[in-house]
């Protein structure tokens, strides 16, 4: 393994200066069947192509962040912050203005 | 002396001569020789005994590509002699040979080479079974190169070294410099590889003058070189891979261009190895570079035009040079024993012998492609040539000069069967024959004739012998060069030291603010994360029963320590730990363990509520950076208001444990101690021995305690401080050991030692820490979950009646099957027992139910305790 991640806030640096957190999954909200839960915690969808993944810059800025990697190629296509995450992917959680479970 | 008049252009200056040892032989040499050009210089041509024959071996490429010229150089060995340069009193010692290698006694292998066939290790001495380990440390002994120094002859110290050029050019040779040039006059930011430590390549060795024009054109262009720097492998990215001196050097580049030139390949004919057999490349290099004349009577086999420039420079420099056609008169065999004296040319029904000293071949060449294909380029045979070629390059990837071919060489044919000897493949001794009969074994593709007889597998991975393997190969096969399968190419393309690919691996060592003052109590220290923290001072027996007794002090300086803040620090917390805080008063202190979303218990600490808006948590050593970022990832995807802030190394803590710890206190701070103002689970803030301290009356130990943290520059202070007050009082400082006995004692569990991946709080018996009566938490779900089921294992307490405390993780055992494990155990002084923590079945998870523990060749029993075995009600603790 042997690529370039761009940091969001320190640019393009050596994939071993980073942790993987794996490909970004969906939190189930709570009272959901156990089918959902199970999926949640040991199924991952595994896709040969981009996926978005978590990426936390160990070495850098200390900061969690989100990649869209190929991963056939292990190319970084765009990296951004959870903040600027596509609706699609929002977490389940409740957050600040939504209304709580 | 072989040495000729002064070469224009010429390495060497004679103006200063340097002396070094030949297998203890005193030789003189010039400065700017390599140990190659020295030994030549000198007469000495022999540089080793090969690797299974023991047959002499002398130098032959002068390139660093082939292996003949290993030798030992001040106990490094393995170094190849062409290429090192030589320096005043260097003992150079010739390898694999015994006594030496001009008598190497071990020669007798070469007459018992019927003993060793191809597949040597699959076939002999394994019947019957009794005689491999009789044979094996002989075979050891005699067997592999070189021998590794007891101590590493220099410290290895590698750095590791990433450029990101605009242009990468692999090869300083003609076509690297211009094309290198070229780059850089466009603007672009070019960086240069070569392997060898001067620039210019093949014309280095023929026009040193010219040479030095392109390296100076391309200097002036702004090219960056690295020389004595070859790339040794593509990997994905792509990223070359180079060994640098003392550097690894990882190169990402917009564009990289290939320049690796070609190989000059040997032929195959019987004695092909004998010392005076030499590539016209190395003959080259030698008389144009170092003014030495490898020989004084030349025949030179001319398979391309540049066999009659050879032997022009050999006859200008004063030798005599006879050039032979090997399309009219093939070599049929070399002659000689120690050296070569003479070659028989023409056809076995009409031959000649030619006597020389020297014997050049010529023009045979191919095309270096192993790094082009390592980067993903497609290779054609190009019959024109009787090479391979690049054919498709990847995006971004370039090749230019010889390596994509060269001139029409007369190719020699695959080696007829022969008397005598004739190798193939020089660095592991494989000849003709194992190969013949490797394929009448079935081995029949050139991937598993390689594995099988160790073909091409030598210190030169077949730069030097690719080519007349892959012919021969093809011929026993029946098939054409275009069909015949070749070996994949991977890296390392070039020997590297394993120091240089290790470059850059620094362990991290941490040492808290007070480790000085444990260095001068004479602590034994052990690893403990990335930190060094004492194992003990003297007899953790004793300190145990200073901290019962009296009074005792431990650095926990190496505790994770976070602060935390913000409007929602309070929703953060009761999502990231089981535990409730949102009732938790300010001033007071509660356990928490982090769950993950399996309900697995990650790590443990103490949460203390410093404000209605800050808290201040720690973690264990060995998890604060896993915490760390565990916790700003949850952050990161809640987007709370909720600052986490890692201060661990901002503050130094230690723990005051024992009876005696509230006088030690008093004497320290005006903060009221007292058991009312400052209960136990309470924290306070103020001034500890004049400087600020965070004050927490909580400990691990089972005793009265105080963990104390104060800012990182204040510890030594304040170990001084509490050392001296607590002198009246019998203090002692307590270390790891004595702190597990403690803990031990009060079964206080550690997170990753009594529990593993799969442990969660109800297996742990820690089920009151889970709260349902709040929000959404890590673990929750899986959580509801387990506590439905009944738990298959639990966590216990035991004692048991036994000389030995059982090694941690021996086994429980139930009607002959393990059942369990034991986590922790040791012998406590205090209670004059054995106790410890083990996984049992849940239906053993009763008190007083007794198991069996497997250790020492027998059985004991253990009795399981539920509650602590020191203290049980925690009067000593809450006093």
């Amino acid at each position: 393994m042997s690529f370039l991640v761009s940091c969001p806030d320190c640019g393009r640096r050596e994939v071993g200066e980073f942790s993987y957190g794996g490909e970004s999954n969906r939190r189930p909200k709570p009272g959901g069947d156990t089918t959902e839960l199970a999926r949640y915690l040991f199924f991952r969808k595994n896709v040969a192509g981009p996926q978005v993944e978590w990426w936390f810059h160990r070495d850098g800025c200390q900061q969690w962040f989100f990649a869209v990697r190929d991963t056939r190629t292990n190319h970084i296509e765009a990296t951004f912050w959870p903040e600027d995450r596509p609706l699609a992917a929002s977490p389940s959680m409740p957050t600040p203005g939504e209304p709580k479970a | 002396m072989s040495r000729a008049a002064a070469q224009p252009g010429e390495r060497i200056d004679r103006a200063q001569p340097i002396s070094f040892y030949l297998d203890g032989r005193r030789l003189s040499a010039f400065k700017g020789d390599t140990v190659g050009s020295a030994m030549a210089g000198a007469g000495e041509l022999l540089t080793a005994r090969s690797f299974k024959y023991h047959r002499p071996r002398g130098l032959y490429c002068m390139t660093g590509s082939c292996g003949n010229c290993l030798v030992t150089v001040n106990g490094e060995p393995n170094v190849r002699a062409c290429t090192r340069a030589v320096e005043a009193d260097l003992q150079v010692t010739r390898q694999n040979a015994w006594p030496t290698a001009t008598h190497d006694l071990l020669r007798i292998f070469d007459r018992l080479s019927f003993a060793l066939p191809a597949g040597f290790y699959y076939k002999v001495f394994h019947k019957p079974r009794f005689v491999w380990p009789l044979v094996e440390p002989i075979i050891r002994r005699v067997a592999g190169l070189g021998k590794l120094p007891g101590v590493p002859a220099s410290p290895a110290h590698a750095d590791r070294v990433n450029l990101h050029p605009e242009v990468l050019v692999i090869g300083g040779g003609r076509a690297g410099l211009t094309a290198g040039a070229q780059a850089a006059r466009s603007g672009r930011r070019t960086l240069l590889l070569e392997q060898q430590a001067d620039l210019g390549g093949r014309l280095r060795a023929v026009d040193p003058a010219a040479a030095d024009q392109l390296v100076t054109a391309a200097r002036n262009a702004g090219v960056e070189m690295l020389t004595s720097t070859p790339a040794f492998g593509v990997f994905e990215g792509p990223l070359v891979a180079a060994a640098g001196v003392d550097a690894l050097h990882r190169i990402r580049a917009g564009e990289i261009i290939f320049a690796t030139g070609s190989l000059e390949q040997g032929a195959v004919f019987p004695n092909n190895d004998l010392p005076g057999v030499m590539l016209a490349e190395a003959v080259d290099r030698l008389v144009t570079l170092y003014g030495v004349l490898p020989g004084s009577n030349a025949v030179v086999v001319a398979y391309g035009s540049q066999g009659h420039d050879t032997a022009a420079r050999l006859q200008k420099a004063g030798a005599r040079a006879t050039v032979i056609d090997p399309a009219a008169e093939p070599v049929v065999r070399a002659k000689g024993l120690q050296r070569i004296s003479g070659v028989v040319v023409g056809h076995p029904t009409r031959s000649r012998l030619i006597a020389c000293d020297l014997l050049v071949l010529a023009g045979l060449r191919a095309p270096a492609t192993s790094l082009l294909s390592q980067a993903g380029a497609r290779l054609r045979f190009e019959a024109s040539i009787s090479a391979f070629v690049p054919d498709e390059l990847p995006d971004g990837m370039r090749a230019v000069g010889s390596v994509m071919g060269g001139a029409p060489p007369i190719v020699p044919a695959a080696a007829a069967p022969a008397d005598g000897k004739q190798f193939v493949c020089l660095c592991m001794d494989v000849t003709d024959k194992e190969m013949r009969q490797a394929v009448e074994e079935g081995f029949d593709s050139t991937e598993l004739l390689k594995r099988y007889t160790t073909l091409t597998m030598g210190p030169c991975q077949g730069k030097a012998c690719l080519m007349s393997s892959l012919r021969l190969s093809a011929e026993l096969t029946q098939r054409t060069l275009v069909e015949v399968d070749r070996p994949t190419a991977r890296p390392p393309w070039t020997t590297v030291p394993l120091g240089v690919l290790a470059a850059g691996h620094l362990v991290p060592r941490k040492e808290t603010a007070i480790h000085v003052r444990h260095l001068e109590a004479g602590a034994e220290f052990m690893w403990a994360g990335d930190w060094r923290r004492p194992h003990h001072y003297r007899d953790p027996r004793q300190e145990c029963e200073a901290v019962h007794q009296r009074v005792g002090l431990i650095d926990v300086s190496s505790l994770g320590k976070f602060r935390i803040t913000g409007s929602q620090v309070v929703t953060l917390l009761e999502r990231l730990y089981p535990a409730r805080f949102g009732d938790l008063k300010v001033g007071r202190v509660r356990y928490g363990a982090m769950l993950n979303d399996q309900g697995v218990i990650l790590d443990d600490g103490t949460v203390a509520r410093l404000g209605d808006e800050e808290f201040f948590i720690t973690t264990t050593t060995g998890g604060t950076s896993a915490m760390d970022q565990w916790m700003r990832w949850w952050l990161a995807d809640w987007r709370l208001d909720a600052r986490v802030v890692n201060v661990s190394s901002g503050y130094a803590a230690v723990n005051l444990a024992g009876p005696r710890s509230r006088e030690v206190m008093q004497r320290l701070t005006t903060l009221d101690v007292s058991r009312e103002a400052l209960p136990y689970l309470m924290s306070a803030r103020g001034e500890l021995a004049g400087v600020p301290a965070l004050v927490l009356r909580i400990g691990f130990v089972g005793e009265l305690s105080y963990e104390i943290h104060v800012p990182s520059a204040y510890g030594l202070y304040v170990w001084d401080a509490i050392m001296k007050a607590g002198q009246d009082f019998g203090i002692e400082p307590f270390a790891l050991e004595a702190q597990r006995i403690l803990r031990l004692e009060k079964q206080h569990i550690i997170v990753g030692q009594d529990t593993d991946a799969l442990s969660d709080p109800y297996g742990a018996g820690l089920p009151w820490m889970v709260k349902f009566d709040k929000d959404d938490f890590l673990g929750r779900r899986s959580l509801e979950q387990t506590r439905a089921r009944e738990t298959s294992e639990r966590l216990v307490g035991f004692t048991i009646d036994a000389e030995q405390p059982p090694p941690e993780g021996a086994a429980i055992v139930e009607a002959g099957r393990p059942v369990g494990r034991v986590t922790s155990s040791r012998r406590s002084e205090t209670l004059k027992a054995i106790v410890g923590m083990a996984w049992v079945p849940s239906a053993l998870a009763e008190e007083g139910k007794t198991f069996e523990i497997a250790y020492n060749g027998t059985r004991a029993h253990a009795r399981v305790v539920l509650h602590p075995f020191y203290d049980p009600q925690g009067t000593r603790l809450r006093s």
